[in-house]
């Protein structure tokens, strides 16, 4: 324990009394939608009660409330948070299940020097508890006090002040990777990026057209932009959606930094207006996963994210994005980051093996069966219904696109076994090559379907708590399968030969 | 290469995968039933079509699935891991060391209910990775979990 004695006799703490400030205009924010319809609804009557105005002093009270019922503790190897008046709820965490801690600001936290804590935990329930909001100096101590407390014999660490005082980051932090502003570049050539970019055109387009009926300047506009060339509406909207791209890689990595502590803790800060801080103990990490989407790879480019337990299971493994140890940089940054965190130069970056012809094949079965069913499907639409011969010229492009797919599919295939890490690749258009630490593996499971029983594959599933849950060698022969069992896990296949 | 799980499931789980096969089949009746009575047109062979073809699937899946997946499915456990082979068309084998055990379930459907089954489903700290054994004569269900839970009660970690 840092500073807390151990009993039930530690103190305890309260939020921030500056929470009192956002709490309010939070609300304010969520019933916006109701205070508009009430203003409308007011300018149609000519009765001039603001009986709206009474919700007011409601929303304080119930912020002093939330305020003053809102007690947290740290002591008896545990976390304990009470929140409530009248439904009372205590939620207790064991100190040496918490995998992450994650700091949270947005615009309105950070002028006021406010921080969002959520204390990410493992086991059964896997619950959150956050604390909304601590002063960020508190909060910063907290985390330091919940990451830290193995080796609190160490003076620096045990040293830290109680949440009131000030903790700067250590200056014995190892940075490891800053945002270089140049690589905004890579941020259209993500999927990630072109669905935000498209979420939003998808709104601004709809909300154009509910107006084009009225609007002569929209209408115009339409007209003008329908006048020319089909190339120029392209490049146009390439142009849109890269810049929205480059906006969303903008409010999400600005001033993404990446540290290391002495204690091997990875620290993570990033974000433009909302400032995000991921901690993620050393001994939580399972693994990296590099990830070369297509895009990505054809720039040269590649991200980084960490295979870790605790964070949110539910969105992806990533906890919100929590997991981004870089974003989209050049493989030349990448590459020898990955290999700082895990020091494995064949598993980072050394030469796969491949899974064979037989898994070759089933790669190109899969990207040409649907392509060539799509296509016959046009042929026939020309042949018998008299669609446009047009379609005839979308066959080739099908084909060809779903042959390349199909081949850049099989070569991503690879697996391999190091003395520390299984590694493992896949995808095209979202390759990902994963290094998962050997001891992070706590089961397997070997699949086959039909068609992989015929042509003597399996896939090759390896269970974590971490992460993505579980890791695939995908089509892999079979005794290829059970040579990497027996090789990565000895004494499970020791029990059944 | 791994051979295979020792221990064979009860072979009363033929007759529960028979019935839970035709339970489903019970609902497709229920909606050809409806329709029957709903539809207004006087042809009823758009009926017998459908009828004839889920009737000609379902009696053929009632009576080949329960059987296959019997020869499929077969476990074992020893004091170290415990080891499963399942499915039908699709088949899996899972492995499990009992050193990352987190929790041992017994579940009995209504149907293994009434055959005196159990199924016992074995969680590790994956979300990916539970293992399970259908079909399990009850004796053998209780006497599994039972060693299952006191050769995981001696692990302290938190098995991640």
């Amino acid at each position: 324990m840092t500073d807390p004695p151990e009993g039930a006799s530690a103190p305890w703490r309260r939020l921030d009394a500056r929470m009192l400030l956002i709490h309010p205009l939070e609300t304010l924010v969520r019933f916006l939608p109701a205070l508009l319809a009430v203003f409308v609804a007011r300018l149609g009557s000519d009765g001039d009660d603001r009986w709206e105005l009474l919700a007011l002093p409601v929303i304080l009270a119930f912020g002093v409330l939330r305020w003053a019922t809102t007690r947290y503790r740290i002591g008896d190897g545990q976390i304990e948070l009470r929140r409530g008046l009248l439904n009372k709820q205590t939620t207790t965490a064991r100190l040496d299940k918490v995998r992450a801690v994650d700091l949270t600001a947005k615009v309105h936290h950070r002028v006021l020097g406010l921080a969002r804590v959520e204390i990410s935990t493992a086991g059964s329930t896997r619950e959150h508890l956050v604390l909304d909001s601590l002063g960020i100096d508190a909060a910063r101590a907290l985390r330091a006090e919940l990451l830290h407390r193995v080796e609190a014999v160490d003076p620096s660490v045990a040293a830290l002040p109680a949440p009131s005082g000030a903790a700067a980051p250590e200056p014995t932090d190892e940075l490891l990777v800053r945002l270089d502003p140049a690589w905004v570049r890579f941020a259209p050539l993500t999927v990630t990026g072109l669905a935000g970019a498209a979420a939003v055109v998808a709104f601004v387009s709809q909300v154009l057209s509910r107006y084009s009926e009225e609007r002569t300047a929209v209408r115009d506009g339409a007209r003008w932009v329908a006048g020319l060339a089909w190339w120029v509406d392209v490049m146009v909207v390439l142009a849109i959606v890269s810049f929205l791209a480059v906006a969303g890689y903008v409010l999400t990595f600005w001033g993404f930094r990446l540290t290391r502590n002495r204690l091997g803790t990875l620290h993570t800060r990033r974000g433009l207006l909302t400032t995000r801080e991921t901690s993620i103990d050393a001994s939580r990490i399972r693994g990296i996963r590099l990830d070369e989407p297509l895009g990505l790879r054809l720039a040269g480019a590649r991200r980084l994210k960490v295979v870790t337990t605790g964070l949110a299971h539910e969105q992806g493994g990533g906890g919100g994005g929590a997991d981004w140890l870089c974003p989209p940089a050049p493989a030349s940054v990448v590459t020898p980051l990955a290999a700082l965190i895990r020091p494995d130069e064949d598993a980072v970056s050394g030469p796969l093996v491949g899974h064979g012809p037989a898994a070759h094949r089933r790669r190109l079965t899969r990207a040409l069966l649907p392509a060539a069913a799509l296509a016959a499907v046009l042929v026939v639409a020309w042949a018998v219904w008299d669609w446009s011969p047009t379609v005839l010229v979308i066959v080739p492009l099908l084909l060809v696109a779903a042959l390349g797919l199909g081949l850049d599919r099989s070569r991503a295939l690879g697996h391999l076994v190091t003395p520390d890490h299984l590694v493992t690749r896949q995808g095209s258009l979202d390759r990902t090559r994963v290094v998962l630490d050997r001891p992070g593996i706590i089961g397997w499971t070997i699949q086959q379907s039909p068609f992989q029983r015929r042509a003597g594959l399996a896939t090759l599933v390896a269970t974590t708590a971490a992460g993505g849950q579980h890791y695939d060698v995908v089509d892999v022969p079979v005794d290829r399968a059970y040579a990497v069992l027996a090789e990565v896990s000895p004494e499970l296949v020791r029990e059944f030969r | 290469m791994l051979r295979e799980p020792a221990e064979r499931v009860s072979r009363r789980a033929i007759l529960m995968w028979t019935v839970e096969a035709l339970l489903v089949d019970v609902v497709l009746l229920a909606g050809q039933v409806v329709w029957w009575f709903v539809d207004s047109s006087p042809t009823r062979t758009a009926h017998w079509a459908v009828g004839g073809v889920w009737l000609a699937v379902a009696a053929g899946y009632a009576a080949v699935m329960p059987r296959w997946r019997y020869r499929v499915h077969r476990w074992e456990s020893t004091p170290r891991a415990v080891y499963t082979q399942t499915g039908w068309l699709w088949q899996e084998r899972r492995i499990a060391p009992l050193s990352r055990v987190q929790t041992v379930d017994l579940e009995r459907g209504p149907v293994a209910q009434l055959l005196g089954l159990a199924s016992v489903t074995v969680t590790t700290a994956s979300a990916a990775g539970p293992v399970r054994i259908h079909g399990l004569d009850l004796p053998v269900a209780t006497a599994l979990v039972q060693s299952l839970t006191a050769a995981t009660a001696a692990e302290t970690d938190d098995a991640t």
